[in-house]
Order: C-alpha cells, then structure tokens, then sequence
C-alpha cells in the first residue's frame, strides 16, 4: 500500500530535480505542463490518487497537495519572469563568442631560451657577441690548444667545405665551425683583458639524426679573463646561472673533465628532475640522479699564447653548452629533431 | 675501459664496495658509463682522451691509491731464468715513428690459457683465444702496454726491421683483410716482407697459433700521431692502436716483457730463451716541472694545505722534492712518462684540484673592474627582427644551414654553384644554403602535409652565395591573409600582404621610403616579384613563389604562396642611426583634396605619386592611394586610380584658392606626362 504524504514529499523533490535542470523559457513551459496542466499533470493525477485513503485522512492530504500546487505555480513564476529579465538588451552581444585574435607569431623555443640564458648572462656583466659560422682551422682548433692531428680532434667530427668560403669575419674559411670559441679567440685577438662575454650561435658536427643529435644545434660558450679570475668563480657564475635558470632547488654538481683549451676542467651536473636526484628506476639520468648540462674549465695558457695574452699574469675561465639539451632537460621534450622540423604542433605549445 | 674490480684489488686493496669506488673515481675525472655486480664486478669508465695510462688497471690503481692514502703494490715481474738463446737480429729504421722497439724471445705450450686469466679478460670484454695472446692483452689491460706475439719460425732470414712502408707495400692483417700500405705507415718487417702494422694490427702469416713453439714477444712503443694517421688511413682502430695514439709510456717496454714472462711461466705456457732485446737510441728524460704554492690558490681560488700536495701527486706517480726557492715556495715535480698529459704546471694544478676535491672549492664571482660593452648590434637587429615579424604573424623557424642541392640550386645566382659540403652526412645535406627559403619552404610543406592550412614562418640567419656568409632573414605565408574568425571576411594572402610585412620591418628599422620596383627572378612567378630598396641599397626581394617550385617541394601548385627575404646586414647598415630629432607638430591645419583619374593600366603608382609630387608646391605634406578600380564604366586598358593629397604650410593656414591652383597644376601634369584623366 503507498502512503500519499509521502508521494507528495516525493513529487516536491521530483519537482526541484526538474527545475534546476530546466534553463530558458521553453524548458520552463515544459516543466509547467507536466505538474500542473488539468488533464495528465503530475499534482492532479495525485489529487485524485487520493481517493484511496482513509475518509479521515483526505482533508489533510487534500490541503497537502494544494499547498504544493501553489508552491510550484509561485515557483515556476519566479523563475520565468526571471528568464524574462535576463535577455540581453537590445544590440547586446554575445561575450562567448571567440574573439579576433591578432595574428601574432611565436618566436622558436631555443630563441626563448637562447635570450632567456643570454638575459641571465646580461645582469651578470657579460657581453652578447656574435660570430662567422664558417671558420678556419686556425680559430676553430689549433688556437684552442688543437694543432693538428690532436687526438681532442676526433671529439668533435667536423664537416668540411670542399673549397673555401669567405666567412662573415673575411677570412678563408674551411669547415663549419664545431663550436663557438672561435669568436672568442677572434676577440680575444682584438680586445685586451678584462673580458667577460658569452657566444652565442649555431654549430655544426657531423652527427647523424636520433632523439638526441642533430648535425646543427645551438651553444651558447662563455669567457672571462682578468687578472684574478679563478676556478671558484667559475664554479659561483655557473652555479648561479644554473640554479636561476632551473629552480632553486635542483642541486648543483662540480667535478672533474677533460676538454684541450681547459686547464682544469670541469663538468656541471644538475640533480636530476624527472626522479628528484634520487635515481630510482629513472631513465632520464639513467639512475645517476645528475643530469650533465654544461662543460667548463680554466682557459689553457696556450689559448692564452696563441691570442697574445701573458699566461702568466692572467687567468680565465670558459664554458659551453649545448641550448638543446638544456631544453630537452628543462621542458622534457624527448626528440631534439622536434626543434628542427617547425610544426606548429610543437612551436605553439610555447608561449609568445 | 671496463675495471674489473677484483683486478684493481690486486694493486691496492681498497675495502670500499664497488659502487663506492665507481662513485669516488667518477669525481675525480673518470666518468662512469656502467657498474655491473656479479662474480666480477665490473666498472665501465669512460677514459678521457688526455688520460691513456689510465685505460689499464694500473692506472686506475694509482687514482684508487691517492683517494684512498693506500700503498700501491706491483704484480709479479721477476725475469724467469732463460733458456738458450736464439738469433734474432732487430734494427730500428725509422726512430721517428718508433723511438723504442722491446723484444723477447720464448719457447712456449701454446694451449688454452687458464680459468683465471680467460674469466677476467671476458669480463673486461675480450674473448680468450690462446695462452700467447691472451697473455698479451692480459699485460695491455694490467699495465697498459699494448703487446704483440709473431710466430718466431715464420720470421724470414731471422730479422725484424721496424721501417716505413714501401707504398703499396701488400700486407693480409689477422683480421683476414689483403692491404696495400702507404708510404707513411711503419711496418714491422723481416727480411723480405711486412709482417705486421706497427701499434696497430698484426699480420696473417706471422699469427701464433696452437702449432706455435717459439715466439718473439714485441713490446714497443710507436709514435702516437702516426698510429692515429695510420689508424684512420686504413680504417682500422684497435685496442693497441687506441692506446698507442694517445700516448704509452716509453719507458714501459721492458715491463711489459717482464710480466708477460712471469705470467707465462706461472701458468706454464713459456720460457724466455736468452735476453731481452731493446732498442732505444735516444731515451727520454721525465720532465721536470715547478710548482708554486701560490700559483694552485691563483687558479683555484683556494689555498691547499701545503702537506697535500705531496700526499696527492706522490701516489700518482710523482716524485716531489721541495723547491729551493725561499722566495717562492713550493715543489719541483718530475713527471713520470706514462703521465703524457701533463707538461706544464697547470697541469700540475689540476692534479692537485682533482683529488683535493672540486666540490671543496667555495664558489665565488669573478670582480668587475670595468663596465661592460654594449650588446653586439647584430644581437639587437634579430632580437628586433624577431619581434616585428611575430607583431607581424609570422612564426620562427629554424632550419638547417646545409640542404640538398636540388633545393638550392633555383636560388642560386646563374651561373654559380652553391658551396659544398666536402664530407656531407647524405645527400639531402650536401651544399650550404644560397638562401634561407629553401628550407623555409620545406617547413611550409611539412605543415601542410599535417593539416594546417595558414602558414606563416620566417628565419634568421646564415646564407652562402659566391660572396660568401652573409646574414639573411626569410619569410613565408600561405594560406589565409587574416586568422580565420566566425565573423567570416577571411582572404587568401596577396602580395600586398607580404609586402605590407616588408614594410613594417622597414619601418620599425627606421628606413622610412623603402622602394620596390619589380624584378625578374627564376624561383618567383613572373609578374609577382619585387626588389626592395633603401636608398640605392638593395635589401632584398619579395613575390609570389613560382608554382612549379612550390610543387616540386610538395606545396599545392594553384595556391598563391608569398616569400620575401632581406640581407639583415644591410638592413642593420641602412636601419637610421641614433640621431633622432623630435619635430614640433604642426601648428596650422591641412587642407585634404581627394583626385581620381584614369591612366594606363600599366603604369606604376610610383609614377603618379612622383609627377603629383613634382608639379605640387612645397606645401604638399602626402599623397597616398585610396581606391584602384578597374571594369564597368573605365575603358578597357584603363583603371581609375584615386588618391588623397595632404596640403599644410608651415607658416599660415593656407587657403582653398591656394589648394586648388595645386590641384589644377598637378591634374594638368597628369594629364600632360601620363594622358590622364580626371574624373
Ligand atoms: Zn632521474
């Protein structure tokens, strides 16, 4: 047997399920007719469903059942002179619609990065400067402590032009340069101690394409030269510029390399971000915990010789890395040949 | 070079695990590629190319001794008693490529080595083959003296001749390869033939094998620069060459006989028969190097306690005697040979860093002592650049700087060639790019293939001509003029779209009346394609690229794709300097006269703006275009062109008299110089 106080109590609950779900007029029409229409709406078939109970109990049920009439013809009211109120004004427009966006380009990734790291260097007091691509042996190697032959040589597979090409800084040049270090050479060779400047720009080695080569990519090299310049200052710059550059709590890794211009050298590892340094089941750092990102070292005297510097009087330090893997590392873009192929896919997912 | 840990324990006995020896040598220079547990633990070190002594046990030992302040104990070398001697007759041709040639004489068992020597040679991956050559590369990876075994019986006329080859001199190598020598490789050879590449690989018909009775053992030492010259001539690189070109230690030979001695008596495979033979006319003295106290705290920017550095370089292998100048405190350092690396006291100094510990150094900023120069100017032209051209809508590319030659060749200058590559990777990167369109292009194509329709991309950067390097931006665009909006209006881009991007680079370098005047050019749709000019200065081009170069490189041929692409350096030289002058506004107002007239269809705007402007009176402020129509109600041939004439002096508020005698004289030019009308 259905007791009808509480089918009332449920067609009251029915019935505010259905208002909040009904937006605009239409809806609220429709809500209308199916509780309250003479013939078929939903309070009327209850209204008559009383003629099952007890004589005694059908005046109380019968006003019941009236208070929820008007509760939902006061309530269906409100809500369509609401509705009524709401409509926009005349020539009011419709502020979901998208908007004309200007047309406006994304400048690279590396460039963000490249001006991002080249604005770190800035506040720090060096010089941006800006080099020939095509370089001569000279100021590609056998300055940088490379004569020929040297075993370091085969560090870096160069490409070689099949005949001279007269680079940007005039002279006859023979390969791709491999690095950016011969700008500093070239400056050095013009410009007295003190020096601080990073070289930015793009080099080329003969790497095939994978996930992590590309036969050109970009490095940004540093050097500073003075008259106490130490190997603790190189470790304070980089430090600083790698902790600016990747957060402040990536932990920072100093330790001993081989490079020929470099006397001593170093590699600087940052502690891994994908596993938090620890190294656990990590494939990013392949379980180490530290990433490498920048090779350093004090410049070899015979760099200094070879630029008309008194290796004597002064000391410097230099340092490069590759903007790349600096990328793959701070975004987690796992293949390098992405930053070549310029899909917009890719290039968007950048901000302006 | 993989260490094989309990290896390195026969030299010193470290107690620390192997993860720990792996970690402690991976801080002082030695980076670890792999640790590998199990029955022998290995640790596989990557060994920079200044450091061949440590590509052995030995070597690694002398660090381990260092870091841990432990005593370095030697194998077993005593010289077993000889047998009887034989004759062996070695002369050194050529002691330029081999200062110093060691041979030793032995009877031997030649049958399989034992367990312990086969176990730790797989361990360090190299595969067991006989007594005699794996004793071999046993001494090679404990001492780091690359070996060589002939068969003693197979040596003609008894003489062993260490000489320059003949060219072309033939020669089967044990890896079963028939080869023809040049000129500049040293050979070992007996009496009538090459037996042998010297340092580098040896030859077939002197190989021992198991029938082998007699051996003579050669431990040398080659030349470094011509094993890696012979090396790469013959596309041959192995264990002994790699060591070799790095540099051994000359004084090494002997020990090397040694121990090859010892273990081939241990193990009962072989006896010395007589004396060891040793060729080395000019022998070489150790270098002797001062080290001065303060010179290690001028480098690192630390000062190190006096009584380490001995207790550093010592086990090392460097004898320190303290200097004798009171003045100048500090060590006289001798160097021992297999240390190649270190010939001057920097290098000393690093010695010294390395096991004091970089992570010791306090890290600190390098003093400013004077201002710094401005940014490079180039720097500040594409920073420029760039951000007109995105303002613009174009989104930057990079792409790389060699491309295939048939791209490169339609933006070739006639008759030229682009610059090639002499050792390309392939052929779609054999010549550098004339141009930065070429493989802007390719981005384009690339986007559309993917489903983008609007495509607007630029560059920055190097392109080769026969001038050579120059500095180049280049831009493309297809596809809509305006981004697509529910609004609807949108258009295909045209030409005056590009040439719009022009001259707003133009302008936001300061050089206001660039000027363009259309061109020919093979790669651009006849009709579609204009120079730009400052002054007399080209910068650049710009048009419509030609259809059937936009097929070849996978774009639709029946779309209108535009390119433009100016020589940055130009640009930055013509770009107005900083000599701006603010002008005062103007004080009086202008007066505007609007005039449309019909002129040829052929006849350049340029040429109207430049009568109006020649027969118009100083007070001509501008003249722009505002309409250009052409059909119904103009003849054919014809197009009405309009155009609005700003007139203001600078001293009064002129008056329309005095605008309209302009107009009247300007109309009559037109009329007089290009049969215009007016209407
Ligand atoms: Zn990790």
């Amino acid at each position: 047997m259905t007791d009808p106080a509480r089918d009332i109590d449920a067609l009251r609950t029915q019935f505010a399920e259905e208002l909040a779900r009904a937006s605009g007029e239409p809806a609220l029409r429709a809500v209308r007719d199916r509780y309250l229409a003479r013939k078929g709406g939903l309070v009327s078939a209850l209204l008559r469903g009383l003629g099952a109970a007890p004589a005694e109990e059908r005046p109380r049920l019968g006003q019941l059942v009236n208070a929820l009439k008007q509760e939902i013809e006061t309530t269906l009211d409100a809500r369509a002179s609401e509705a009524a109120g709401a409509r926009p004004p005349t020539g009011a427009v419709d502020v979901t619609l998208p908007g004309r966006v200007p047309g406006t380009g994304h400048r690279h990734p590396l460039t963000l990065l490249r001006e991002r790291i080249e604005m770190i260097f800035s506040r720090m007091g060096f010089l941006v400067i800006e080099g020939p691509e095509l370089e001569d042996d000279y100021h590609n190697f056998e300055a940088l402590n490379m004569p020929p032959e040297h075993p370091a040589r085969d560090m870096q597979d160069t490409l070689y032009l099949a005949a001279p090409v007269r680079s940007l800084a005039g002279s006859a040049a023979t390969l791709l340069r491999t690095h950016t270090s011969g700008m500093q050479i070239r400056h050095m060779e013009t410009h007295p101690p003190p020096v601080r400047l990073i070289a930015p720009g793009r080099v080329y080695r003969r790497d095939n394409l994978d996930l992590t080569h590309t036969p050109m990519f970009t490095q940004v090299e540093g050097l500073v030269v003075g008259d106490h310049v130490t190997l603790a200052d190189l470790k304070g710059t980089l430090f600083t510029f790698v902790r600016e550059l990747f957060g402040e709590d990536r932990q920072v890794r100093f330790r001993p390399s081989f490079f020929p211009y470099t006397e001593p050298s170093a590699e600087v590892d940052i502690s891994c971000g994908a596993c938090g340094g620890t190294g656990i089941d990590c494939s990013m750092c392949k379980r180490t915990g530290w990433l490498e990102i920048l090779g350093s070292g004090m410049v070899h005297p015979a760099v200094f010789e070879a630029v008309g510097y008194d290796p004597e009087r002064y000391t410097g330090f230099a340092f490069g890395m590759g903007i790349e893997r600096v990328a793959l590392l701070k975004w987690g873009v796992e293949d390098i040949r992405l930053f070549y192929e310029n899909d917009f896919r890719f290039l968007e997912q950048f901000p302006l | 070079m993989k260490l094989v840990y309990p290896w390195l324990r026969d030299f010193v006995r470290v107690t620390e695990d192997v993860e720990t020896v792996a970690r402690e040598l991976g801080l002082r220079g030695f980076e670890v590629a792999s640790v590998e547990q199990g029955a022998h633990p290995v640790i596989d070190f990557e060994i920079t190319a200044n450091r061949p002594d440590c590509l052995s046990h030995l070597g690694l030992a002398r660090e381990a001794a260092a870091i841990w302040g432990l005593p370095l104990q030697m194998p077993g070398m005593a010289m077993p008693a000889p047998g009887p001697a034989e004759d062996l007759d070695v002369e050194i041709a050529d002691t330029d490529l081999c200062p110093r040639y060691c041979v030793q004489v032995f009877e031997v068992k030649n049958g399989p080595s034992p367990a312990f020597i086969r176990e730790r040679l797989e361990a360090a991956g190299i595969r067991a083959i006989s007594a005699v050559v794996d004793v071999t590369n046993y001494v090679m990876l404990e001492l780091g003296q690359p070996m060589h075994a002939f068969d003693l019986d197979r040596i003609e006329g008894r003489r062993l001749v260490i000489r320059r080859a003949v060219p072309g001199e033939p020669l089967r190598t044990l890896d079963g390869l028939e080869r023809a020598l040049e000129a500049d490789m040293l050979v070992i050879a007996d009496a009538s033939r090459a037996l042998a590449v010297g340092g580098v690989m040896g030859g077939k018909d002197s190989e021992t094998g198991p029938a082998t009775t007699r051996i003579a053992l050669e431990s040398a030492y080659f030349q470094p620069a011509s094993i890696r010259r012979t090396s790469k001539g013959l596309g041959l690189k192995t264990e002994a060459s790699s060591r070799f070109e790095r540099g051994t230690d000359v004084n090494a030979p002997p020990a090397g006989i040694a121990r090859a001695a010892a273990l081939l008596e241990r193990i009962g495979a072989g006896r010395p028969l007589g004396s060891l033979i040793d060729r080395y006319p000019s022998p070489t003295r150790p270098l002797q190097i001062r080290l001065r106290a303060a010179r290690i705290a001028r480098v690192l920017g630390q000062e190190v306690p006096p009584a380490d550095v001995p207790r550093i370089l010592a086990p090392l292998g460097f004898l320190v005697a303290e200097g004798r100048d009171a003045d100048e405190p500090g060590w006289l350092i001798t160097v021992p040979t297999f240390r190649v690396d270190v010939l001057r006291e920097v290098d000393l100094v690093e010695e010294v860093a390395r096991h004091f510990g970089f992570d010791r150094l306090p890290s600190t900023f390098p003093v400013l002592s004077a201002p710094q120069a401005p940014l490079d100017p180039r720097i500040l032209r594409d920073r420029l650049l760039r951000q007109l051209l995105t303002t613009a809508g174009f989104s930057e590319s990079m792409t790389f700087a060699f491309i295939e030659r048939e791209a490169a060749m339609p933006f070739t200058e006639p008759g030229g060639q682009p610059p090639a590559i002499a050792n390309p990777l392939s052929e779609k990167f054999a010549v550098l790019r004339p141009s930065l369109l070429p493989g802007l292009i390719d981005s384009c194509a690339h986007n559309r293939r993917r489903g983008r329709k609007d495509v607007q991309l630029f560059e920055t950067g190097s392109r080769y001509t026969s001038a050579g390097e120059g500095r180049a931006a280049a831009f493309c665009w297809l596809g809509s003029a305006v981004p697509p909006h529910w609004s609807g209006s949108g258009r295909l881009v045209d030409f005056f779209d590009m040439k719009g991007a022009l001259e707003l680079v133009c302008a936001g370098f300061g050089v206001h009346d660039p000027h363009f005047a259309a061109v020919d050019r093979a790669y651009l749709a006849p009709g579609r394609a204009a120079e730009v000019f400052a002054g007399d200065v080209r910068l650049g081009v710009l048009g419509q690229l030609a259809p059937v170069l936009a097929e070849a490189r996978g774009l639709p041929a029946g779309e209108e794709i535009y390119v433009a692409e100016l020589d940055t350096e130009l640009l930055g030289r013509a770009a107005a300097g900083d000599t701006l002058r603010a002008e005062s506004l103007p004080r009086f107002p202008a007066i505007v006269r609007d005039v449309s007239v019909l002129v040829d269809e052929a006849l350049p705007a340029a040429a109207v703006r430049g009568t109006i402007r020649a027969a118009a009176p100083s007070t001509l402020a501008s003249v722009v275009e505002f309409d250009r129509y052409q059909g119904k109600g103009i003849p054919d041939g014809r197009i009405s062109l309009s155009l609005r004439l700003t007139f203001r002096s600078a001293e009064r508020t002129m008056t329309d008299d005095e605008a309209q005698d302009a107009m009247d004289r300007i109309v009559a030019a037109l009329a007089r110089e290009h049969a215009a009308e007016q209407r």
